[in-house]
């Protein structure tokens, strides 16, 4: 690879496991039927859990020790394949989420998110770079990995993330710290609310998504699909409060805002967002006030949905499934719906995508974004291949 | 051009800086491994120029994790094995003790972190990863300096064998504090093993050996082999520095 110049940056390949489809068609499928697969999980019944519900993938039962590392591996094989790429020849930037506990035959197995990292990197070439940034790890990783294709430090990468969160040590967890949306009535599709007057918080839920990066010339030399162009990524730091975002979304702002001067263009530029927006009270507000400052004037005409009432919150998967939506919005101008948004709050107005898909309307360009705990921000913004 | 120009070791938080007063009211709040790495990082911060515009790289630990959080993991999973897990409840703050990138968000909050920030994971090797992130960022040009702090403990139940590491890079050539001469870090280099070797997980061990070992270092050329345990067990690692 040739470090003078940047190079031209694409998606070759995607995979997707989630609680709403195993690859990425069944996934993409899902979200513009507007289903969720937010569900009311036996095991937490049976163990009187605060929270019973979330989005579990039922594609890899619950019930083997090393269920994170094959599930992830599930979402990596397809992108590899649609790619038509083998693991050695390219770099993986991967998020893996925090430390669990899985289900072995003799009772739960204590699982690092490192080891799981190291099983998954080892067949793979340099570099093999583990991001560690909360809830916006997997779009942080999927920036790290544009923003080194573009430099001509490697060629192609995997990149994205996966976690298996949803044990009862996390509902426990994020219930102690009142994150989680709480049992509410007899409908568990409709726990998670982005936006929505009656959010309470959110699901946790287990997947994974995985990206296939690539230099342009590169994947035209081999002929590869061409799903959709990376052409800015932005991070930044809230540097407000540990547990809670500013509420004027100031942090969130200035991300989303880099990731269009990183690519060269402005916020009228940007033909939809895909949200973070996890139903958290504080979160949601944050982040509408974001996109309305970032969008200016033009906010009302600029389609805003969120996943997580679909899919619930994925943690270190969670941006990367969202980027893997972004890009097959990217492809069919289509913009799915945010499931559960009945009614959007007061400080919560945004152009937003309810009920049904948005038919394709020129949409050509995606921002995706995720926030994470601590004030981590990341966005990557996609683009149809001209 | 990369140069090493102030490094510190913590390896108790009996004397956790002061300053700056933001991150002293925070230090409550996170387990050991997080507060040494905070602790370390805060004594380099005085030879940076400019620390809201340095490029921070943050490694999590690899032993995530704090005794009061091991001692309710030990309880809760006694009640699971009864069926009464949801009888259990957790102190809101140890939830705080196994999020990955908290060292980060606390230093951005204190310093007021403008610049390129991020949290590498705490998997064996990774803290040679987050030594090239910065290389990457001073030789591109994007950052003067760049901070790479890290902690870890041994052992979870008790916290044995914490210790916090920081390491301050600079795109000017100064000299390292330690030694009083100049150290550039050449180049890192990658070689893939035959088979994969045993690794330890710590994230801050070995980038503590390194700095023992060009503390030991008279002028010249010096390759620092990465020890087979404190690489990632995939590649022979090898960092290439020259002393002034």
């Amino acid at each position: 690879m040739n470090a003078a110049a940047p190079h031209r940056v694409v998606v070759t390949g995607c995979g997707a496991v989630s609680a709403v489809g195993a690859t990425a068609g069944a996934f993409w499928e899902a979200l513009l039927a507007g289903r969720s697969g937010i569900a009311r999980l036996p095991r937490f019944v049976a163990a009187r859990l605060p929270v019973t519900v979330g989005g579990e993938v039922a594609a890899v039962p619950v019930g083997r020790a090393d269920r994170d590392v094959v599930l992830a591996n599930r979402a990596i094989d397809e992108a590899l394949d649609v790619a038509g790429l083998g693991r050695s020849a390219l770099g993986f930037i991967w998020a893996t989420g925090l430390d669990t506990y899985q289900e072995g035959d003799r009772g739960p197995v204590f699982r690092p998110a490192g080891s799981c990292f190291a099983a998954l990197a080892h067949p793979f070439g340099e570099p093999r770079r583990m991001i560690a940034a909360a809830c916006a790890a997997g779009t942080q990783a999927i920036g790290e990995a544009y923003w080194h294709v573009r430099a001509g430090h490697v060629a192609a990468c995997v990149a994205g993330g996966s976690s298996c969160m949803l044990s009862p040590f996390y509902i426990i967890g994020f219930a102690a710290l009142q994150a989680l949306a709480a049992d509410d009535g007899d409908d568990p599709s409709s726990t998670c609310r982005p936006f929505d007057r009656r959010r309470r918080g959110f699901a946790v839920s287990d997947g994974a998504g995985a990206l296939v990066v690539e230099s342009l010339d590169g994947a035209r030399r081999r002929g590869a699909p061409i799903l959709a162009e990376i052409v800015g990524f932005g991070m930044s730091q809230d540097r407000f409060d540990l547990n809670r975002p500013p509420e004027d979304g100031s942090g969130a702002e200035r991300c989303l805002r880099r990731a269009v001067e990183d690519a060269g263009l402005t916020p009228g530029d940007v033909g939809a967002v895909n949200a973070h927006a996890t139903g958290t009270r504080a979160g949601d507000l944050a982040e509408a006030a974001a996109i309305r400052r970032f969008f200016g004037d033009v906010w009302t005409e600029k389609p805003v949905s969120s996943l997580k009432g679909a899919i619930g919150h994925a943690m270190a998967a969670a941006g990367a499934l969202e980027a893997v939506a972004a890009v097959a919005t990217c492809r069919t101008g289509v913009v799915p719906p945010t499931v559960n948004l009945g009614d959007p709050d007061d400080g919560c107005e945004l152009c937003h995508v309810i009920g049904r898909p948005r038919p394709d309307d020129g949409v050509r360009t995606v921002l995706s974004a995720s926030f994470g705990m601590g004030g981590q921000n990341a966005a990557v913004l996609f683009r149809r291949l001209a | 051009m990369t140069y090493l120009v102030a490094a510190a070791e913590r390896r108790s938080a009996a004397e956790l800086p002061a300053e700056p007063a933001r991150l002293r009211r925070d230090f409550r709040r996170f387990n050991l491994p997080v507060q040494l790495a905070l602790a370390a990082a805060t004594d380099v911060v005085p030879a940076a120029e400019d620390p809201a515009s340095m490029a921070v790289v943050s490694l999590a630990p690899c032993q995530n994790g704090s005794p009061e959080l091991y001692r309710w993991a030990e309880a809760a999973l006694a009640a699971g094995s009864a069926g009464r897990f949801g009888a259990t409840r957790m102190n809101p703050t140890h939830t705080l003790h196994v999020i990955d990138n908290l060292a980060l968000s606390a230093f951005a909050i204190a310093y007021g972190s403008d610049g390129y920030c991020l949290g590498v994971g705490g998997a064996p090797g990774q803290a040679w990863c987050g030594m090239e992130i910065l290389c990457e960022r001073l030789a591109g040009g994007r950052e003067r300096e760049g901070l790479l702090m890290a902690g870890d403990q041994t052992r979870v139940a008790d916290a044995t064998g914490s210790r916090g590491v920081a390491l301050l890079f600079s795109a000017q050539c100064r000299p390292y504090a330690a030694l009083g001469r100049p150290v550039e870090l050449v180049a890192i280099e990658h070689a893939r093993r035959r088979s994969p070797s045993p690794v330890t997980a710590h994230a801050a061990a070995g980038l503590c050996d390194f700095l023992g070992a060009v503390a030991r270092q008279g002028a010249g050329p010096f390759a620092y082999e990465v020890p087979a345990e404190q690489s990632d067990g995939t590649d022979h690692v090898t960092l290439v520095l020259r002393v002034a």
